[in-house]
């Protein structure tokens, strides 16, 4: 299934994450205990907000960072108090950290030269890692004689060549414009499915995160949020954070009260609860996704009333911002095909009674706890 | 750039008080000098006598003016490259501490604004035969320092207060050299295998080349003018030549010798000199600096 790229066993890469805790000198703590057990082969990204410590985890991985507390295991060996040389693993920067004055080759053989590869072997190497990678007319030139598209790909490759256990990858795709980003983001994909190794790969681009992942992890504050397959996730988040950080445009919330297997938004539409829980009057936060708010003509007591604000047609689809009448709540709907709302209009808009999401108005925890395990993509068991 | 060209007068106003510092104290004495040295020239400056090659001819034939070549190309190596490496050693240092980095950063960078002149006392009060401490710990250990008396001790005096007082510039710019290169360079070649010995010398080293060449030919320069206050301070080319370079030989012909034009000849000379080494560095260093 995995094929190795100069013909030799593919290393079996597993990766363990306890309790693993960053505290800096200062008192700040940027990760407070990391639980992850990573399988090989698996492409596991990890995504979040600025700040939230994805980037200080994967430094902690690759060995830049030193680990405070708890215990990281590749392979089942304790690698806490390794050098980053020393851990077998290979990592892509943001802004690729070519070094400027070595050509492609060079860059490329680097690390086999520091390990003491003999020339020919390097050369050999490099040239087939070059033609997987569609390198190998650039291979004598300067990284600054190369395009943002192929500085990537001299990073990847250099990456690949050493045929690491784990490939860390930081925001790779960051500094290359749109187009180039979804081709390189492809490329990714294919590569490390194909050579089979083990990836842990860190964006705050939540498209980015959803169309590469094995499995997300959403990290938020220094804690995980949830872990799961893109779709788990995007189904069935664990909390509203996750909610409203998966899924493009973001879901809606909408504050309302809960009597038992009734909802009651404040503009009195009352709709019946995914879970009816034993609650009088209780607020609770409706998260509805802008795909699961449906037009229809006629307005009832189960549809929002909306004044349409701004429309972004899409070609496939048409996004609506609206805003609830009367209450000033701003919404997005996404309308499939081209619809002919305008500005100003009224929309009805009737939310997917299936497809809703109720979370505690205080923690932003999942209410519907049990229907976790019936959403369709059911989580993977595999935190630790 | 109708009113640009109106004002075609402005720019050169502005200009005027910096061409006319450049060419009062330096094109009209460079001048002068190229003319003198066509000349023979009684030292009183009452009477010349034109004599085209001659005062070259005469520098070029002594012995004495090729001991104090050997001398200055020996001095130069020394401080250039003693100089530099000190310099990026410290700054290598400096650059790791995190606390009171400013306080370090400036202490290193204080022998600059000392004068050559002081920087040479300095060394020589240190070291004096008598009363110098660093000679009364030399003399603890056996060594009996007299550069007073011993030529090649005299060179090592000359030689440490130019380095020492050279240093702090170079630092200055290795420091911002090493703080230009990304951390993430240094991160990347880590996790290559590279330890730091190796980081330093394949990626650090390399990256630092054109702070390197820049610092080498001002180094150069240095060595060769700006040398003379720290020698007329200390040994004053002294004991018996040992530290006389050119720089030095051509104030004492000129001013202690009265030989005008064959001061004037050697002047004219050491501009050239540097001017080719400079030319030279640019032509063979440069290209390979680049990246």
């Amino acid at each position: 299934m995995t094929e190795s790229l100069h013909g030799q066993d593919t290393a079996m890469a597993t990766l363990s994450l306890n309790a693993l805790r960053k505290t800096y000198p200062n008192g700040f703590t940027a990760l407070h205990g990391i639980d992850l057990s990573i399988d090989d082969g698996e492409l596991i990204v990890v995504v979040g907000p600025s700040g939230c410590g994805k980037s200080t985890l994967l430094r902690m991985l690759a060995g830049l960072e030193s680990i405070s507390d708890g215990e990281l295991a590749i392979d089942g060996r304790r690698v806490n108090d390794l050098e980053p040389a020393e851990r077998d693993i290979a990592m892509v920067f943001q802004n690729y950290a070519l070094y400027p004055h070595m050509s492609v080759a060079d860059n490329m053989g680097y690390a086999l030269k520091n390990r003491g590869v003999p020339k020919a072997e390097r050369r050999r190497k490099v040239e087939e890692t070059a033609r997987l990678i569609g390198l190998e007319d650039l291979l004598e030139r300067r990284p600054r004689q190369l395009s943002g598209g192929q500085r990537q790909r001299v990073a990847m490759g250099r990456a690949i060549v050493r045929e690491p256990k784990v490939f860390l990858f930081d925001e790779p795709l960051s500094n290359l414009d749109a187009k180039l980003r979804v081709q390189m983001r492809i490329e990714i994909r294919r590569l490390q499915k194909r050579l089979g190794v083990t990836a842990v790969y860190v964006t705050h681009d939540q498209v980015e995160a959803m169309t590469l992942a094995d499995r997300l992890v959403v990290m938020n504050g220094g804690h995980i949020e949830q872990v799961g397959t893109p779709m788990h996730l995007y189904e069935c988040p664990a909390s509203r954070f996750v909610a409203g950080f998966i899924g493009s445009p973001a879901m809606n919330f909408l504050d309302a009260r809960q009597t038992h297997g009734t909802l009651t938004l404040p503009c009195d539409t009352r709709i019946a609860a995914p879970s009816a829980r034993d609650a009088i009057d209780t607020p609770v936060c409706l998260g509805i996704r802008p795909e699961h708010l449906l037009p229809v003509d006629e307005p009832d007591d189960t549809t929002l009333t909306t004044r349409v604000e701004l429309v972004e047609p899409l070609g496939a689809d048409t996004l609506a911002h609206v805003r609830l009448e009367g209450q000033d709540e701003p919404l997005v709907a996404r309308l499939d095909g081209v619809h002919a709302v305008a500005e100003g209009d009224t929309l009805y808009l009737r939310p997917d009674a299936d497809r809703l999401h109720l979370f505690d108005h205080e923690t932003g925890r999942r209410l519907d706890d049990k229907d976790i395990h019936s959403c369709p993509s059911s989580p993977s068991s595999h935190l630790a | 750039m109708a009113t640009f060209q109106r004002h075609r007068l402005t720019p050169w106003l502005l200009l005027a008080p910096q061409l006319v510092i450049v060419a009062v104290f330096f094109f009209w004495p460079a001048a002068q000098a190229v003319l003198q040295a066509f000349y023979v020239e009684d030292p009183f400056g009452l009477g010349r006598t034109f004599v085209a090659f001659e005062n070259f001819a005469r520098v070029l034939a002594s012995a004495e003016y090729y001991r104090a070549l050997g001398i200055t190309v020996a001095f130069s190596i020394g401080v250039a490259l003693g100089a530099m490496a000190l310099a990026l050693l410290l700054a290598v240092l400096a650059d790791r501490v995190i606390k009171g980095a400013h306080g370090y950063k400036t202490l290193l960078i204080w022998p600059y604004a000392v004068a050559p002149a002081v920087a040479g006392v300095l060394w020589m009060f240190m070291l004096d035969p008598e009363l110098g401490l660093i000679s009364a710990w030399l003399g603890a250990l056996g060594i009996d320092w007299n550069h007073q008396l011993n030529g090649g001790q005299a060179m090592a005096l000359v030689v440490m207060a130019s380095i020492w007082k050279q240093m702090s510039y170079n630092f200055v710019f290795f420091l911002a050299g090493l703080q230009a290169i990304p951390r993430s360079l240094l991160e990347a070649a880590a996790i290559d295998n590279a330890g730091p010995w190796r980081r330093f010398w394949t990626i650090t080293f390399p990256l630092l080349s054109p702070t390197s060449f820049f610092l080498l030919v001002m180094n150069s320069v240095y060595a060769f003018f700006e040398i003379f206050g720290t020698i007329d301070a200390t040994t004053a080319g002294g004991p018996g030549g040992a530290t006389r370079t050119l720089v030095y030989k051509v104030y004492e012909d000129g001013f202690i010798g009265y030989d005008l034009g064959s001061s004037a000849a050697q002047s004219v000379l050491l501009m050239l000199l540097v001017g080719l080494l400079t030319l030279l560095q640019f032509r063979y260093l440069e290209r390979k600096v680049q990246y």
